[in-house]
């Protein structure tokens, strides 16, 4: 039978080791393409059979191909901004060596342009005096100064930027959160502890919103990365209104290359101060665009285990500040969240609730049960950083259909583990990312970047360390909790199908099958042939996203 | 007067509807003695015809009646004007009235009133909630609620009804009226008055009149009232065709849950706040009493507006010899097995008795 010109397909991929996550078909040859979706998976002959003259052929050389990776938690705006318009520099400067950094930086801005950067080390703090906000005033020649800490919870800003942000002698401390001012004189120092950042974070925002392009650029910015590690679909974890607008405007450049889950912010949050709830929702429709589904809620139900803002079921060690039996708290009770999350569900959004502390994944479990006792099925939604987990919440998340999303990557000894021994037991501490004990239980695991929490978005060390429980820099020796090791198929899945079925994308991606958009990566290793320790340097040799081309890496 | 147990200023709320006789109740009330000791909230001096009755002028905002009452108009918002009151009655500057009545002119829901006086932290010390007194009048009431949902809340959230202008009503229009109330509301008591004329023990005190506190159940009190209208509806020997209740009323609906078998106060107290949480809008009006593990001869009080619940209190004792626990909700689109699958769920008990009343 002569090939029918409708059936031409553009590109067909041949003589390759094609992983595809169907299970019905999980190994595949070829594969053919056609207006951006798969058209047939399978043996060379059965992809041929459907080819033109017209038809590219790519040989793949025998090497592995797979469905592009879905990173389930990434903050595309604030890493692209952070790249492009903010200074990096290392936690372990000196106070004179960041004013270097900010002066460096500030001659590369507009008179009136703000410097931001980050991250200074704790260590710091006593030296945050007036003297220096002067110094950083100098340095900076004038312009308005943010700098973060190692935490990401707290700021040191010049005298521009208090005046900014609406700071001066009589403006109290905001709930949970604090101003730190001179002894004598009562005047800001400079130094904002945790909710106070939202004061100026709220100023950076205005003038990020003044200047749309920013946001543009710093979204290319982030998509380009993503491609080139392989992410072809993200879920974008507190998606504020001009980083809707922004990936509309991406979307209609052409420049949205990957699929784009938003998650609006569904209460007000301290962080990103602003729109939220109904006014964000009401934007759905305006934003909507191809690749881009703002279908998704955020909530942060408590805060980080480093700064013992997260909500815990049993105390944190003892220190002065806290006594012995703090557990930290959530931010909205049980019954607030069922309702908000009930609320959200009428209107078709999956709400993605934060919990980094035990006390707070079983709050947001009870929260679901109230709603389901309630309201009957509805959509899946996820606890994200599901990490810290009692043994007897683990099966109420397949029961209760809730997600977990595991981001950023901390399942292997690294920093942070360490900096969180410093507030929790040890013991507990070992136990930390029961990633196996979830998979078994029937719950859905998806992995994410957490990016800019993380320094680049590259899922392969993710994958490796949750294959080994090891670090894959082989920085910090041993593993955690190395009983919770997964087989490198079900992570894969963790990190492709999951994902997309958590962001309800899976039917277009997250594997390769007829009908879904042609997401797919080749990769310079077969991933089962290799050692585990191989992992994390995979390279991606090219990333495909319905069916172009849109990176390919240095041979 | 003050109850023995809550030393706090009762507090009534008199709402109803345009046209619906409260200015006439009103303007009766407050020529009577029993009102002395008496505080009056209204709107504005003009809406009722008092220059007649008065005595003295304190301010722009306060007189005092003949009969001694205290005739206050709103100034600022409600909390404002009962905190400014009470710092008076406290210095001597104003007779030390006993009690409190809101007239809700205007306010076609009276629920964010209710809660208020049910939860705001600077009057719940001073004032408690005695009464809700809805009227609505007996030539016109149908049509009202018919044409205006907000009118069904009104009866709904009410403790007592006054069924006004009976003398100017067919007896079997009274009658179906009075049915038709009972429906949305059983546990309200109901008066018909005439004339405007109401007794101030009518009013206040309401407690005495709660069919909650009776020995029978709820099911039966409301069967004996059912009896006594359809009694009155033959009587007139008229037998008129029935309107169908309005598409508003047709979702109202009373459940009615006793329980044996008493309750962990943490359990239920979770439940209510997550019902609350959960389904504020569709719950009209809760009211009832507790059994409660921990504290068996002394009954948990229930009682909420929509999402808005009173504070824990228990009585010193239960008001008759049932020590059943029975709750009684007054639900818009809220149907039965909702209450039933989540109060099993998370008060912890097995339900075996509950249905609806109407």
């Amino acid at each position: 039978m002569s090939p029918n010109r409708a059936n031409d397909s553009d590109l067909i991929l041949v003589n390759g080791q094609i992983y595809t996550l169907d299970p019905a078909c999980p190994w595949a040859e070829a594969l053919a393409i056609r207006g951006g979706r798969i058209v047939a998976v399978g043996s060379e002959a059965s992809v041929r059979a459907a080819m033109s003259p017209q038809t590219r052929i790519i040989d793949l050389r025998n090497k592995m191909a797979m469905p592009g990776i879905i990173d389930v938690h990434n903050h595309l705006f604030f890493a692209g901004r952070a790249a492009l318009f903010e200074t990096r520099f290392a936690p372990n400067l000196t106070l004179n060596e960041i004013l270097d950094e900010v002066r460096e930086a500030a001659s590369k801005q507009p008179p009136d342009g703000w410097v931001i950067g980050g991250i200074w080390g704790s260590g710091l703090l006593s030296e945050l005096t007036i003297q220096a906000r002067h110094a950083l005033d100098d340095a900076a020649d004038g312009r308005p100064v943010m700098l973060r800490d190692d935490s990401h919870h707290n700021r040191w800003v010049n005298t521009a930027a208090l005046r900014l942000a609406g700071i001066d002698l009589t403006t109290p401390d905001p709930a949970n959160g604090e101003i730190v001012r001179d002894e004598v004189t009562g005047e800001a120092t400079g130094l904002l502890l945790e909710a106070a950042c939202a004061l100026v974070e709220v100023a950076v925002a205005k003038a990020v919103a003044a200047a749309p392009q920013v946001d543009i650029d710093a979204g290319a910015y982030a998509l380009r990365r993503l491609n080139a590690v392989g992410v072809t679909g993200t879920q974008e974890a507190f998606t504020t209104s001009p980083m809707l607008a922004a990936l509309k405007a991406l979307d209609e450049a052409g420049q949205l290359t990957a699929w784009v889950v938003g998650s609006m912010p569904v209460v007000e949050a301290p962080f990103a101060p602003g729109e939220w709830g109904e006014a964000l929702f009401d934007l759905r429709e305006t934003y909507r665009s191809p690749h881009f589904r703002p279908d998704a809620g955020k909530i942060l139900l408590d805060g980080v285990p480093t700064t013992r803002t997260s909500a815990m079921l049993e105390p944190y060690l003892a220190d002065d500040a806290h006594g012995c039996c703090f557990r930290g708290s959530t931010t909205l009770s049980v019954p607030q969240l069922a309702r908000a999350l009930s609320d959200c569900e009428s209107r078709g959004i999956a709400v993605k609730i934060h919990c980094t502390g035990d006390g707070a994944v079983r709050a947001a479990l009870d929260a679901v049960d109230i709603l389901r006792s309630f309201n009957g099925p509805g959509l899946m939604h996820q606890i994200a950083h599901a990490s810290f987990i009692h043994p007897d919440d683990i099966p109420r998340f397949a029961e209760l259909n809730v997600a977990a999303d595991l981001s950023p990557m901390l399942w292997f000894p690294g920093l942070i583990v360490e900096a969180i021994r410093a507030t929790l037991p040890g013991e507990r501490v070992d136990h930390y990312w029961p990633n196996r004990d979830l998979e078994e239980s029937g719950a859905l695991i998806a992995g994410g970047s957490d990016w800019p929490v993380v320094p680049d978005p590259s899922p392969w060390p993710g994958i490796q360390g949750m294959v080994t429980r090891q670090d894959p820099s082989g920085q910090f020796p041993g593993a955690l909790w190395a009983e919770q090791a997964l087989d490198l198929a079900t992570v894969l899945r963790a990190y492709t199908i999951n994902p997309a079925r958590a962001m309800r994308i899976a039917d277009i991606t997250g594997s390769l099958e007829v009908g879904k958009s042609a997401d797919l990566i080749v990769l310079d290793r077969n991933l089962f042939e290799i050692s585990v320790h191989e992992l994390a340097a995979t390279k991606v040799l090219a990333t495909y996203f319905e069916g172009n081309l849109v990176y390919e890496g240095q041979q | 007067m003050t109850n023995y147990f809550d030393p706090r200023l009762p507090v009534t709320l008199l709402t109803g509807f345009l046209g619906s006789g409260k200015t006439t109740v009103l303007n009766q009330l407050l020529a009577r003695p029993e009102l002395a000791d008496t505080a009056v909230i209204i709107n504005e001096f003009g809406e009722i015809g008092i220059d007649h009755l008065l005595v003295e002028a304190v301010d722009e905002n306060l007189r005092v009646l003949n009969s001694g009452c205290l005739c206050c108009t709103v100034r600022g918002d409600l909390i404002d004007t009962l905190c400014r009151l009470w710092v008076r009655r406290d210095r001597g500057e104003i007779p030390p009235f006993r009690r409190v009545l809101i007239e809700t002119t205007g306010l076609a829901d009276p629920a964010p009133a209710l809660h208020t006086l049910m939860v705001d932290r600077d009057l719940v010390d001073y004032y408690r909630l005695d009464a809700v007194v809805t009227t609505i009048d007996a030539v016109n009431g149908e049509a009202t609620l018919r044409n205006h949902p907000e009118s069904i809340k009104q009866v709904a959230v009410a403790d007592r009804l006054l069924l006004t202008k009976s003398d100017l009503a067919e007896p079997h229009v009274v009658a179906n009226l009075s049915m038709r109330v009972k429906k949305i509301n059983p546990t309200a008591s109901v008066q018909h008055v005439s004339h405007g004329q109401v007794d101030a023990v009518d009013m206040f005190d309401c407690e005495a009149f709660d069919p909650l506190r009776k020995s029978d159940d709820v099911r039966s009190w409301l069967e004996q009232e059912k009896q006594r209208d359809l009694a009155l509806q033959h009587r007139s020997g008229i037998h008129h065709h029935h309107d169908e209740p309005s598409r508003h009323e047709g979702r109202i609906r009373t459940h009615c849950v006793i329980l044996d078998e008493p309750l962990e106060e943490a359990a239920f107290t979770h439940w209510l706040d997550v019902i609350a949480a959960m389904r504020g809008e569709n719950l009209l009006r809760v009211k009832g009493l507790v059994r409660l593990a921990e504290h068996p001869d002394e009954p948990l009080v229930v009682h909420g507006v929509q999402h808005v619940f009173h504070p824990n209190r228990r009585l010193r004792a239960w008001p008759s010899s049932d020590r059943r626990t029975r709750l009684v909700f007054i639900t818009n689109d809220l149907p039965l097995d909702q209450i039933v699958r989540t109060f099993e769920k998370f008060a912890g008990a097995t339900l075996n008795n509950a249905h609806a009343l109407s």
